[in-house]
């Protein structure tokens, strides 16, 4: 059983664009200092700032889960939003169900979350509509993907 | 871990304490300790925010003198394109060029064409790149340093082109060991640099090879000799010169920034200058932002190279009288394209080493021992008040929480904790004069 090191909890808010990203910047920071190799920490920053970016365009609020035990580090970002209808369809490149104000800010180019599953080596979702959406990924330290 | 060399120094002698280094330094490089900065060299990029910082004329950039210099027997200047710049109007590049052979440079080489030759090799490699984007521009040996430093995941976005002055070294050193029968080693190539980082690029190349150049003069080492020796010059002699050096506009919009818009420009292409904004960018390149620009040309000084520390003029000054001369160049010199064609196929552009990640102390212990000092740094932290007064010593809360929990610094060292550290800095900063209270009056 792997050893737990380190455990963190982060409020976000949806609607927030100007703030967006802020959770991924302190992850990132805390990976660095603590020395991570590279390679993961990048992954796993792309997984935190897209989820927050999912969160920051659909949803209310959320609460990502940050957990670093001596193997892997494993992200949960819980949401209450509006769930997604089609799990397939949200993962397929490409599709996103952004309006065209959020593209104009530069999102949703429907990357997010096949971006989340390519950059994990392991990677759930759960969604219920009208409830809220729960993402699960991880990322192995010994990774060299 | 070797020892870090660096652009500049810090006289201790002239060096007063006033933080103001260790507050304008981007990497937290910088402590001050019994009322003296001090370096961790292993943190500094080279950027020179410090030397511009101090009120106390502390800190100065190495850069060579002409007695080191002396001991060449051919001696070829390479001036920035920067240096053009600079000088008021009615000194042409040719009286520039003039200017430094009487200084004692036997020649002075215009790497028109090795900029040439780098903006196609890099066009070259950002279309044949396979791996992730943006490629990071290598021109600013500060954004070398940077990269190294602060964002080791991302060195192998630094495009692996030389640069035209290192270009240049090469192939001024076998044009002229060749014409003049010597050896390449008697041959000195000296940049005469708008800055000290590139002078320290030259003693101490991020990639781990030797540098084709052999040392560095600032331009404010040169700029006052050279007004003073265009004024004797005979219309004549410099006449003759005109036209011989800067080739083309490609040459002098390099000492700017965007340089390399022109080139780049149908690729997604995108200019930053200024420190804050660049490690801005890269803290978005870092998040998986910007995938879509190919190609970054970052300089560490606003407005770029023409921003330099050891230039002269100020930039606003120097970038209308680059446009003034760009005005009167073509955009291309018909033999400067066929030297291109010439060259462009046989030579080899490719840096010489691996530019990898600078890791600082960070990989001590093992990944538990690692974790508990994050713990230790956040619980310090929680109990420090936020307001990066500096008079720990250190340029932020943070930054002195983490030197605590690494044992570099000691939690008495923060006013708020100690008594004893504000009798020590009243003594240090007061030089023992007792300061006036209420109690007093």
């Amino acid at each position: 059983m792997a050893e737990e090191l380190l455990r963190k909890t982060y409020h976000v808010n949806g609607r927030d664009f100007e703030n967006a990203g802020e959770t991924a910047t302190e992850i990132k920071q805390m990976l660095k200092d603590i020395g991570i190799d590279s390679s993961v920490i990048h992954r796993t920053v792309v997984i935190a700032f897209e989820a927050e970016m999912n969160v920051v365009m659909y949803a209310s609020e959320a609460t990502l889960t940050f957990v670093l035990t001596d193997e892997e580090i494993k992200l949960e970002i819980s949401d209450q939003g509006p769930g997604i209808q089609d799990i397939e369809m949200a993962l397929t490149e490409g599709f996103s169900t952004a309006s065209d104000e959020m593209r104009e800010m530069g999102f949703g180019f429907g990357m997010g979350l096949p971006n989340i599953r390519k950059n994990s080596d392991d990677f759930n979702i759960v969604s219920k509509v009208g409830v809220g959406t729960t993402v699960s990924a991880m990322v192995r330290l010994d990774s060299n993907a | 871990m070797p020892e870090q060399t660096h652009g500049f120094r810090i006289d201790e002698q002239k060096c007063e304490g006033h933080l103001a280094c260790m507050r304008a330094c981007p990497t937290q490089a910088i402590r001050v300790k019994d009322g003296k900065a001090r370096l961790l060299p292993e943190l500094c990029i080279d950027c020179g925010s410090c030397l511009l910082a101090c009120p106390s004329g502390a800190i100065q950039a190495t850069t060579r003198s002409f007695a080191e210099i002396d001991r060449f027997k051919y001696k070829v200047a390479v001036p920035s394109p920067v240096l053009f710049g600079q000088f008021p109007l009615g000194v042409s590049p040719a009286h520039i060029v003039v200017g430094l052979r009487r200084l004692g440079f036997d020649a002075v080489w215009d790497f028109t064409i090795e900029l040439s030759l780098v903006n196609r090799a890099v066009l070259d490699y950002v279309e044949n790149w396979n791996g992730p984007y943006p490629l990071i521009s290598v021109s600013c040996p500060v954004i070398v340093r940077l990269v190294q430093v602060m964002y080791p995941g991302m060195t192998d976005q630094l495009i692996r082109i030389q640069t035209p002055r290192e270009l240049a070294g090469r192939e001024l050193k076998r044009k002229y060991s060749q014409e003049l029968g010597i050896d390449p080693g008697q041959i000195a190539a000296i940049y005469i640099t708008p800055c000290q980082a590139k002078t320290i690029s030259i003693l101490k190349p991020a990639e781990g090879a030797k540098s084709n150049l052999d040392g560095a003069l600032g331009i404010s080492d040169v700029y006052n000799d050279i007004v003073a020796l265009t004024r004797s010059l005979d219309k004549e002699e410099t006449e003759n010169l005109l036209g011989s050096y800067v080739r083309s506009a490609e040459m002098l919009r390099w000492a700017t920034s965007q340089g390399q818009g022109r080139v780049l420009g149908r690729h997604r292409y995108m200019s930053v200058t200024g420190l804050s904004n660049i490690i801005q960018v890269f803290d978005d390149i870092e998040k998986g932002k910007l995938r879509n620009i190919e190609y970054l040309e970052c300089d560490a000084c606003w407005g770029g190279c023409i921003g330099g520390n050891l230039s002269v003029d100020n930039i606003y000054v120097t970038l209308s009288k680059i446009q003034r001369l760009l005005s009167e160049l073509p955009e291309s010199d018909p033999t400067l394209e066929a030297d291109v064609e010439r060259r462009y196929p046989n030579e080899d552009f490719s840096l010489k080493g691996q530019v990898g990640p600078r890791i600082a102390g960070k990989t001590n212990g093992n990944l538990k021992e690692r974790v508990e000092r994050i713990k230790a740094e956040e619980t310090v932290m929680s109990t420090l008040p936020d307001l990066n007064c500096g008079l720990c010593g250190a340029p932020t809360c943070k930054t002195f929480a983490k030197d605590v929990a690494s044992g570099i610094a000691r939690k008495e060292e923060c006013v708020f904790f100690s008594e004893e550290r504000l009798k020590q800095l009243r003594k240090t900063y007061l030089h023992g004069k007792k300061p006036q209270t209420q109690d007093d009056a």
